[in-house]
């Protein structure tokens, strides 16, 4: 390398320097007041008695975000954000299958895909059950099954879905 | 006029407008120098520029209409708290409260419709006139980067009423970021303040809406108005 | 003609005109090579521009101030995280992408397309290097920009007006869901 560095080259390089590092600076600063912040929301949320979850149905619990629903002796908590773009997905009694109004995904009653352009089946959250009380865990969200998979019940729409009614 | 002339002669006129009265060709060319507002246009254009077939004038339709939002935009500022508590309430209270202020939201409203109208349509014609080869290629992606940030302010100014309509569509129009590779969840984050649209979002689409993103419109603008004075000046058989 | 810069008469200052031609330096102008606008081809910004323009805004305006009496912002419910309504609609400007949103997988209709639309656009000045500017004689690129124009006019119309509750088919005149 060379030795000798002349005064024109070193004020060159200097100051680009500077600015480089002004706005190394500012973006630093930038994310680190914009970055996201995992707030205090999103942990476990206490909910219902294990045994009003019905077998055929799902019950909504507002605070967590989510559907409870069992198979058999198991309860699945099921998040109520559409895994394709987050709207709020109402479950469709009539039918007996989630139904997304924004873009027409359809779920069964476990979150599995059924059709639409959703990129999987509903997101999951895991659950503990206390002396007989669901706890659901919303800081964690497990993604759905996947979109090609086999559905694991047997139900198809129980009727006409609730699409046109409002 | 008889009034604005004298008023021109006396010194304070003089002082205020520096360019001879427009009589002559040279005057009026003083003027374009001397004058702040003027000085965006070029001294003479070519014949055709001045005609409607040739822009449509839909250049200077989104222009007046950014001006428009602009008015409209400072009186809205004045009665509008970015916070879910209050965000709805005080649209409602413009509605029905606020002097002209159902009227000045409206104004507020579809200029802003028009606005991403008028910028797609001129970008439209000027694809058809083929204005955006050499010199002005670089122009046009100026163009680009102004339609972008027209619909970045349209789309932020959306969420500030807090309604069903505004809530919806900024969680599915931000959802979209989560499938961006790599950096996609992240930017959302950063962009909602949170994993979901709430206070932090509404706060920020507000800071991005009314200093952000109209400052950094300005400043495109400028330099799109700048190559468009220069370029125009020349007569390089365009049509 | 001789090459100035290696014609030996020219390489003493000259008298032309009564000016004094210092120099002659090869190479092209370091404004570019512009050609000269013919002045008889050119008017006065002040007034014929102006006024028209003037005019222009005028005419703008007066539609804005049309609209906003005679037609009132929406405002819907307040905001509610645990109601979807249903349809979901996006600004206008967005119901192609919306559309598209519906049709495939997000990171193709929400990612890869919007992205290449832009960047496309953008380096349209650059792709077609072709000189001419009348239709006529740019029948490629003219033809692949409106056909996607026309493409993206036809999928914002069905995604405003054309789509309902769960994002199915309707016919406007029978129901109407379009939101502005
Ligand atoms: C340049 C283009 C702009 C566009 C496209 C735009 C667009 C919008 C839109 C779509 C809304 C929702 C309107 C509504 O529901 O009434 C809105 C609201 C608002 N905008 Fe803008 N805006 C622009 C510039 C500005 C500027 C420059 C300001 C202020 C300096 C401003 C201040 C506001 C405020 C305070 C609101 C909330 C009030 C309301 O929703 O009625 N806007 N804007
Ligand atoms: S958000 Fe549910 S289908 Fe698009």
């Amino acid at each position: 390398m060379n030795e000798h560095i002349d005064r024109r080259a070193f004020v060159s390089k200097a100051w680009k320097g500077g600015v480089a590092l002004i706005g190394l600076a500012g973006a630093w600063t930038s994310w680190d007041l914009l970055r996201p912040r995992r707030g205090p929301g999103g942990g476990e949320v206490r909910t219902v008695a294990a045994d009003v979850v019905p077998e055929g149905g799902v019950v909504e619990v507002t605070a967590a975000r989510a559907y409870l629903t069992r198979v058999g002796d198991e309860i699945v908590a099921i998040s109520e954000k559409c895994p394709h773009l987050g709207c709020r997905v109402p479950f469709c009694e009539q039918s007996g299958q989630f139904e997304c109004p924004c873009h027409g995904s359809v779920f069964n009653r476990l979150g599995e895909y059924r059709e639409g352009p959703t990129p999987r089946g509903m997101d999951r959250h895991p659950v503990r059950i206390e002396d007989g009380v669901i706890f659901v865990d919303t800081a964690r969200v497990e993604a759905g099954p996947d979109k090609g998979a086999p559905e694991t019940i047997d139900e198809p729409p129980a009727g006409p879905s609730c699409a046109g009614e409002h | 006029m008889q009034l604005m002339d004298r008023f021109r002669a006396t010194a304070v006129g003089r002082s205020l407008f520096r360019s001879p009265d427009r009589v002559t060709e040279r005057d009026r060319a003083a003027g374009h120098w001397a004058n702040f507002l003027l000085h965006i246009y070029p001294v003479k254009v070519h014949r055709r520029e001045i005609e409607f077939r040739y822009s449509w004038y839909l250049g200077v339709a989104s222009a007046v209409l950014f001006g428009s939002l602009v008015a409209s935009g400072i009186y809205l500022m004045f009665f509008y708290v970015p916070s879910p508590a209050s965000a709805y309430g005080n649209i409602q209270a413009i509605q029905t409260e606020v002097a002209f202020g159902q009227f000045v939201r409206n104004v507020h409203r579809w200029s802003a419709n028009l606005m991403v109208i008028a910028v797609a349509a001129h970008m439209a014609r000027v694809f058809y006139r083929g204005a955006y080869k050499p010199p002005r290629e670089f122009n046009w992606v100026i163009g680009v980067v102004l339609l972008v940030l027209t619909l970045l302010l349209s789309f932020t100014g959306y969420l500030l009423p807090w309604d069903q309509l505004a809530y919806w569509a900024v969680t599915v129009g931000t959802s979209m970021a989560d499938f961006v590779p790599f950096i996609g969840g992240t930017t959302r984050e950063m962009l909602l303040g949170g994993d979901q649209v709430g206070s932090a979002t509404l706060l920020r689409f507000y800071v991005l809406h009314v200093a952000v993103l109209p400052a950094a419109l300005v400043a495109v603008l400028a330099i799109h108005l700048w190559r468009w004075r220069k370029d125009s000046m020349l007569d390089d058989g365009e049509g | 003609m001789a090459d100035p810069t290696t014609d030996p008469g020219r390489t003493q200052p000259q008298l032309a005109a009564g000016r004094r031609v210092l120099g002659i330096v090869p190479g092209t102008p370091a404004t570019g090579t512009r050609k000269e606008p013919d002045r008889d081809e050119m008017v006065m910004v002040w007034p014929h521009l102006l006024v028209r323009h003037a005019v222009a805004a005028l005419a703008v305006l007066a539609v804005v101030l049309v609209l906003a009496v005679l037609f009132d912002a929406p405002l819907r419910e307040i905001a509610n995280p645990t109601n979807t309504p249903n349809p979901e609609k996006a600004p206008w400007y967005f119901a192609a992408l919306q559309e598209l949103l519906s049709l495939f997988h997000p990171q193709v209709a929400g990612v890869l397309v919007p992205t290449a639309i832009l960047v496309g656009l953008a380096a349209l000045p650059y792709i077609d290097r072709n000189p001419e500017t009348s239709p006529g004689r740019r029948k490629v690129v003219v033809a692949t920009f409106t056909i996607f124009l026309v493409l993206w006019v036809v999928l914002t119309v069905i995604g405003f007006a054309f789509r309902g509750p769960n994002w199915d088919w309707v016919w406007p005149w029978v129901e109407w869901h379009g939101e502005l």
